[in-house]
């Protein structure tokens, strides 16, 4: 079994690497860590699925950042194709060259088709990038699942030897294999080729802990009061039958919305903060769902109507 | 199965392996070996991060996700478990409430198995489901119907709605698939780029040849633009078709995912639940309960119906689109007001199919009236009536 070019201490390297990544403001808990670090020993791809907001393309950055690489971002979308995603010739380029030796009449220096298809005319584009790259590289192959089967068919070819083929040259090979991520949103189902290339991580909402930490690092400068109390109120939100659960993206937006209000901790009477809840509720049907009254029951923490207030709303309505 | 402690590692990994096969997850001879290279790495003493690197290698997917604890407890840590479970390596226990209730049928129908085929029918068939659809026969013989309960898939085709095991609920999408694909859609004037297609776009492929300096070096292709029929499915829940609302609202959560059609239910008045049917929480169900609460007054259909061409579906309702009622025709109104709004919908172009639950088509009088304006009476008291029926709806 090949061990070679791994450290003998990866705890340790895997402690350098959370610290590192939380110095880049980014809080991995102990397992995706775990995993990061896997990855790149064993030189494989990771797919990070979840729901939208909970940091699958903040971890991409946030480990280019804390490794010093640089980030090559690949944006997936249906009718994404080689051109768009891989490499492309310079058309107008060529054309050019080819219309500038038709001007010189000497004819000495003729141009041949072979230098017209040489490295100097094809257009890089992330993918080719990523592996063309010589120093450390982080790729993120971001909402995989938006592209179409035909483009993942090609990407096993990068994802497993870290080489694409250009019919015209040849293949070209990563001359330092960079780090991949994939993210997905399970709009649609992988194949299972792809799934078994990568490590597969799913990433959930954070803990209630984990989510103040990272609201804290991220706005040091606001109240620790509120960002709990917050933070507090957004874990029970998620419990509710929301269409759109708020991701911390949205948490983050809120509490510094909250902050750049004034705020010191989360009023008890939530009409006041109302009109910031926007920061949270994405859809109308959830605004109308979260009213003053069910909002008042939340920030005291209640789940659901209890019994004597049930009976007093019947009884209302009775009247 | 095998765990003597003095065992190899690599032989203990390859019988957790097979454990994870049994679950379901992919775990071949490549994801073996990076578990045991991530063994190496981390050392057998590391737990929890190895714990994490075996879950990272192994899982491939969210529901693969979610059963790696227990799988991983049960094999590594198989005293922690209460109540003293073997590990056989076999199933898991049923904890599932589905799971459990079928195992409850599948008995039910072990044991009556023998009487059925010994005396033949026995309960009266009281519905479509019961007895097969005579004009619906021909073309399908070899797809298994209700037959009175005769055999073992029959019998949970025929549980009204009540409860849904996730196999019948795939057969649903799926069928709901099939027949989503095979309703025509309509041609359009307008064109779309497509590499195969038979016309050449020239103002497109003008526009590629400017790469070219001028030289049309691509030509683009367009084909005629197709759109997928608007359907629209108004479910009738009211006091006397409690039964059977459930199945209805199930097939139309079905239709809504897979054809985008609108949803409607009606009673004494008409609502629309298009948005509820997209997810599935027991929550929503509960609000779907709420809107489709029946006030027992009876049923309004033709009032209903002119809702409904003349509010909700006004700018949607035109030639292509089709309307499907799933209704025993009792209706309240008058019964010539009934002809008079499917007239309406009729005069847009909709095409009109009546799903019933009983066997006939509805003899009631509104429904006799109307029924030039109906291109078609499909009954529809289960899912295998709905299978049979696919080959009609287009």
């Amino acid at each position: 079994m090949a061990t070679s070019g791994l450290s003998a201490q990866p705890a340790a390297e895997e402690r350098l690497l959370r610290e590192r990544l939380q110095a880049s403001g980014y809080l991995a808990d102990e397992d995706l860590a775990t995993t990061v670090w896997l990855a790149s020993a064993l030189q494989r791809p990771l797919l990070i699925e979840g729901d939208a907001g909970v940091g699958k393309t903040a971890l991409a950055t946030a480990l280019a950042q804390s490794q010093g690489a640089t980030l090559v971002r690949l944006q997936c979308f249906e009718g994404l194709d080689l051109a768009q995603a891989a490499y492309e010739w310079n058309y107008g380029r060529q054309l050019m060259a080819i219309r500038l030796n038709e001007a010189e009449t000497d004819g000495a220096a003729r141009v041949r088709e072979a230098d017209l298809f040489s490295r100097e005319y094809l257009l890089e584009r992330p993918l080719l990038r990523a592996i063309s790259q010589t120093g450390p590289c982080v790729l993120l192959i971001d909402e995989i699942d938006r592209a179409d089967e035909a483009f993942e068919a090609f990407l096993l070819e990068v994802l497993s030897d870290y080489q694409i083929t250009v019919p015209e040259i040849g293949t070209l090979c990563a001359t330092h294999i960079p780090q991949v991520i994939l993210t997905s949103n399970g709009t649609r189902e992988l194949s299972d080729a792809l799934r078994r290339r990568c490590l597969y991580h799913y990433l959930d909402y954070p803990t209630l802990a984990r989510e103040i930490a990272i609201v804290k690092s991220a706005l040091p400068q606001a109240d620790s009061h509120l960002v709990e109390e917050a933070v507090q109120f957004v874990q029970r939100l998620r419990r509710e039958d929301l269409a759109k659960i708020p991701g911390i993206a949205e948490t983050l937006d809120w509490v510094s919305a909250l902050f750049k209000l004034g705020h010191n901790n989360l009023p008890e009477d939530m009409a006041n903060v109302l009109g910031t809840l926007g920061c949270l509720l994405k859809t109308r049907e959830d605004r109308f769902l979260m009213g003053p009254d069910r909002l008042r029951q939340l920030v005291e923490g209640r789940r659901s109507v209890g019994v004597a207030e049930k009976g007093a709303a019947q009884t209302q309505v009775a009247v | 199965m095998k765990d003597t402690p003095a065992s190899m590692p690599s032989e203990r990994l390859a019988t957790f392996a097979g454990l994870l096969r049994e679950h379901g997850l992919t775990v071949g001879v490549a994801e073996q070996q990076a578990m045991l290279q991530a063994a190496l790495h981390f050392g057998p003493l590391q737990e929890k991060p190895l714990q994490a690197a075996w879950r990272a290698i192994a899982c491939h997917s969210h529901r693969e996700w979610q059963l790696w604890p227990d799988v991983y407890e049960r094999f590594w840590h198989p005293e922690k478990l209460r109540g003293g479970v073997k590990v056989s390596g076999q199933t898991r226990p049923s904890r599932n409430l589905r799971q459990s209730v079928q195992a409850l049928h599948d008995q039910m129908d072990a044991a009556q198995q023998p009487n059925t085929q010994a005396g033949g029918q026995q309960a009266a068939p009281q519905t479509a489901g019961d007895l097969p659809a005579e004009g619906i026969d021909e073309h399908n013989a070899g797809i298994p119907r209700a037959q009175g309960g005769a055999s073992r898939t029959e019998a949970l085709h025929q549980r009204d709605g009540q409860m849904w095991l996730p196999q019948e609920l795939n057969a649903l999408q799926q069928l709901a698939r099939q027949i989503t694909a095979k309703l025509q859609p309509r041609p359009n004037r307008r064109w779309r780029l497509a590499p195969r297609g038979q016309r050449l776009d020239l103002r497109q492929t003008l526009r590629r040849s400017v790469a070219w300096g001028g030289e049309l070096m691509q030509p683009a292709w367009k084909v005629k633009r197709v759109e997928p029929p608007r359907l629209f499915i108004l479910a009738d829940v009211s006091r006397s078709m409690e039964s059977h609302a459930a199945l209805f609202l199930r097939v139309a959560r079905a239709f809504a995912l897979e054809a985008d059609a609108r949803v409607f239910v009606f009673h004494t008045r008409l609502a629309e639940v298009t948005s509820y049917m997209q997810r599935d929480t027991p929550a929503i169900q509960e609000k779907v309960n709420a809107v489709t609460a029946g006030f027992g007054g009876g049923t309004r259909i033709a009032a209903s119906l002119q809702d409904f061409a003349r509010q909700h579906a006004r700018a949607q309702l035109n030639r292509g689109s089709r309307v499907w009622v799933f209704s025993d025709g009792f209706d309240t109104d008058e019964p010539e007001l009934l002809s008079a709004a499917m007239q309406e919908v009729r005069a847009r172009g909709a095409r009109i199919t009546w799903f019933h639950p009983t066997r006939q088509v509805p003899a009631a009088a509104a429904v006799q009236q109307a029924r030039r304006c109906i291109e078609r009476f499909v009954p529809f008291a289960s899912l295998a009536d709905l299978a049979a029926a696919r080959h009609v709806l287009h």
